[in-house]
């Protein structure tokens, strides 16, 4: 029974949701008897405990953070490392370990013992700080695969709702990272399905890549080109030297941006788009999907955007689709230029008066606005009525939007405020007195010259009569 | 657009001569009728390319025989969007870039376009050259996914000093008319654009040398810095601009309306005077070196009084009076857009008060 040491790896912290390498190495060990592993960096002194399954490749981890001073302590009271059963439930972690940590009865193994392989084991050192069990509950993929990054602060109901072919995550579970999306990826997107429809006679699954930028967990998707794949036995298979072809491009004129997942067109996600993903998945870790459906009935952008999650189903990881939440990416230049073409069939009456022209926009978003209010107000009406179920929760959020009305009231913003318009006046005073100095000028100078061809006309008329 | 309007004509149409259906039944026609599933939308048709037809076209040649040929020219949402986006990312730099599409008689058709990763194209003739590489690969790339259009032109941005082309520009046209046919010029200003809130766009094709074109009438106007009116004013003559027209499929137009419903928040937040701060300085500061110069020009005008003389300082004058009003009035628009969202979110409190006074009143009286 001991420990020993097996293998330096990069080792983990917990302080972040994210699995960052700490320090270079770790040392892991094993504790016969219970097959259990756990590890601990030498230089940080944080303990990962975890439970290997043999044959499925999958670990969780629990992470338990220890006090360094412990570790010494135990290490020079030169006593064994050593977990049994009752110690395990001791510890507050997961359940399931305690119940299937069952001894074995094998029991050699190589016995160096090193020092920073400590135990936390709190029946033999009472007197130790207690270790503050940094556990959550949730099991997280293994380490090694790179989608960690991804995949951390999910909650923990991960079997898949129902069988068979859904390949989503539970209802609850929540994406880790934030993205915005551009206007420009969605028509990009529409118009390579409008072409290949066009050209085929039918709609098709038109496929492609999306660049753009990631910083920490935000990811910005700016643009997106199309992808050339090959559909053997149904299943597509992505070409990859297209796809290097076509990064060596755009790198050339987009330096900063960088392959972020794919896109396709469709309904709701299948086992196929999950086999593509894959595919992906070599290419890039974590990758973001994004799925348009061209055929939705409803009004609302029938834009989704997932990214994947290994999730254990049914003792088997599998890949899970987890549904983000997105935002559309704003730039001043962009909006006016989808404002323009979406509404560019109104073009046809020419609008004489420039301010009208300008206020055009302005109209429709407050109409949006109004209309918005509108809905609103309606809803607390009939709660009133009682005609819709009472909510509480959305008459406080409603509550609280009322109450941010006013927005800006304080002196300073009404000093600023002040302070634009003079601005503005001031300029339009120069622009008037500009114009007024033409005219004047004009006026002069149209002046002059009548009077002076008056003028010469008398004189000429003087010298001849 | 004339066709996107047939295929909804064709959706009114077909929902007045049914037969008594239920409201739903008559509904699921209706969408049905206007995105046509089945066969392609008429508004879409644009978005088949016809090889044969583009290659009888392009034997044909009949823009040899009549140097105005081209007239109009259409260009795609996706690809008006795409050369924005590109003209603003460069700053205040110019970018450049290519565009694919088709032609169609005496209109010119734009699908879609790419950007080049050159630099700053008024100083280096040669960009076209190095360019060259990148674009057959690309173009070769696209071929590869179903995107079967050939070049048909190029774009490059002026940001903040207007659609027109420079001496460098009309000469690179001028080599590319002779060699590339057709090919037209697109011209951008994504500062004007957010600015002004337009987009500030122009096609353009040239005249071959010693064409003498017809007296076309005054285009329209625009301001130019002084630092450019020279190179505007010799080469003005030599090129002609197209109407530019837009259009879009029929799935953009749906995910256009349903963006819009995203879309209007950013559209009320957006302080232009804010944005356009620096541009609106540089604007001033333009328009005050143009005053001296008209008020040099003047003076010396006032000592001769000849004609021709003022007529000179009177354009000179005028010009710089329509540059400071179209200055303003873009401020003035900036200023309205603040005025309204002051109006809408925070002028609200008496209204509040009154209306909390009533709320109070009928809460209790419903209690009672």
């Amino acid at each position: 029974m001991g420990v020993v040491c097996l293998e330096r790896r990069p080792c983990w912290n917990s302080d972040s949701e994210e699995f960052e390498a700490l320090s270079e190495f770790y040392y892991f060990v094993t504790i016969v008897g219970l097959r259990i592993i756990y590890c601990c960096c030498g230089t940080c002194g944080l303990f990962c405990l975890s439970e290997k399954k043999e044959g499925r490749g999958v670990i969780k981890i629990i992470i338990i953070r220890i006090e360094s001073s412990l570790r010494h302590t135990l290490s020079a009271s030169g006593e064994k490392p050593f977990i049994d059963q009752d110690t395990m439930l001791s510890m507050e972690v997961d359940e399931d370990i305690g119940s299937e940590a069952t001894p074995s009865s094998s029991s050699t193994q190589a016995v160096a013992s090193t020092p920073p392989a400590a135990v936390p084991e709190s029946s033999c050192h009472a007197s130790t700080p207690a270790m503050p069990i940094a556990a959550p509950t949730s099991p997280h993929p293994p380490p090694t695969q790179s989608s960690a990054p991804g995949g951390a602060g999910e909650t923990s109901e991960t079997l898949s709702s129902g069988g068979g072919e859904s390949v989503m995550a539970a209802a609850g579970t929540v994406g880790s990272i934030s993205v915005s999306l551009h206007p420009l990826v969605i028509l990009n997107i529409s118009e390579h399905w409008t072409r290949q429809r066009a050209q085929e006679g039918k709609p098709v699954q038109v496929l492609g890549a999306l660049i753009g930028k990631q910083t920490g967990r935000h990811v910005e998707i700016m643009n997106s080109f199309e992808l050339s794949f090959d559909e053997l036995d149904g299943h597509i298979i992505i070409n990859r030297e297209y796809y290097t072809l076509k990064e060596e491009q755009y790198k050339q004129v987009f330096s900063d941006m960088d392959l972020l997942g794919w896109y396709t067109t469709g309904d709701t996600p299948g086992p196929p788009d999950l086999l593509v993903h894959k595919q992906i998945c070599d290419l890039l870790e974590s990758p973001i999907f994004l799925k348009l459906n061209p055929m939705a009935r409803h009004t609302d952008l029938p834009v989704s955007i997932y990214e994947s999650v290994l999730d254990l189903v049914k003792g088997s990881a599998t890949m899970l689709l987890v549904e983000l939440q997105y935002t559309i990416a704003t730039e001043e230049a962009e909006r006016i230029g989808v404002d323009h073409v979406a509404r560019m069939s109104s073009h046809d009456t020419q609008e004489s008066s420039l301010v009208a022209e300008n206020l055009q926009a302005q109209y429709s978003a407050i109409k949006m606005l109004a209309s918005r209010v509108r809905l609103i107000a309606e809803y607390v009406r009939a709660s009133q009525r009682s005609e819709v179920e009472f909510n509480h929760e959305i008459l406080r959020q409603i509550n609280a939007l009322a109450h941010r009305l006013p927005v800006l009231s304080n002196d300073k913003f009404h000093g600023e405020f002040y302070n634009q318009c003079n601005d503005v006046a001031l300029m339009s005073y120069l622009g008037t007195i500009t114009k007024c100095c033409n005219t004047m000028n004009r006026f002069i100078n149209r002046f002059n010259l009548l009077h002076e061809r008056l003028a010469m006309g008398r004189r000429m008329r003087g010298l001849f009569f | 657009m004339a066709s996107s309007s047939t295929g909804e004509g064709s959706s009114g149409g077909g929902g007045g001569s049914s037969t008594p259906m239920s409201q739903s039944q008559i509904g699921q026609r209706m969408w049905e009728m206007a995105n046509n599933m089945e066969s392609v939308n008429s508004a879409d048709e644009i978005y088949q390319y016809d090889c044969k037809q583009q290659q009888d076209i392009l034997q044909a040649k009949p823009w040899e025989k009549d140097p105005h040929f081209f007239r109009q020219i259409k260009i795609s949402a996706l690809a008006l969007l795409k050369m924005v986006m590109h003209a603003r990312s460069g700053g205040t730099l110019e970018v450049m870039g290519l565009m694919l599409g088709k032609v169609d008689g005496p209109t010119m058709i734009v699908m879609d376009s790419f950007a080049l990763p050159v630099e700053g194209t008024e100083t280096r003739v040669n960009a076209q050259a190095q360019a060259y590489e990148y674009m057959t690969a690309y173009v070769e790339a696209a071929k590869q996914v179903g995107r079967q259009e050939n070049v048909i032109g190029w774009y490059h941005s002026h940001p903040g000093y207007g659609c027109w082309l420079s001496g460098i520009d009309v000469s690179t046209q001028m080599l590319n008319q002779n060699y590339q046919e057709p090919f037209v010029a697109i011209v951008i200003d994504p500062i004007r654009t957010i600015s002004s809130g337009k987009v500030n766009i122009g096609a353009f094709r040239t005249y071959p040398k010693g064409y003498k074109p017809p007296d076309e009438g005054p285009s329209e106007y625009q301001t130019i810095p002084l630092n450019k009116i020279e190179d505007f004013g010799v080469h003005c003559k030599q090129y002609y601009s197209l109407d530019i027209s837009y259009f879009k499929s029929s799935l953009d137009k749906k995910l256009l309306d349903s963006l819009w419903n995203k879309y209007w928040v950013n559209t009320l937040s957006s302080s232009s005077l804010i944005t356009n701060a620096e541009y609106m300085t540089r604007q001033i500061l333009d328009l005050s070196d143009k005053l001296e110069n008209s008020e040099n020009a003047l003076g010396r005008a006032g000592l001769f009084g000849l004609d021709p003389q003022e007529k000179k300082t009177e354009d000179k004058l005028s010009r710089v009076t329509r540059d400071s009003s179209k200055t303003t009035m873009e401020a003035l628009h900036g200023l309205m857009a603040q005025v309204v969202k002051d109006r809408l979110f925070n002028q609200i409190p008496q209204a509040q008060q009154s209306q909390g006074q009533d709320h109070s009143q009928s809460t209790s009286q419903a209690q009672a």
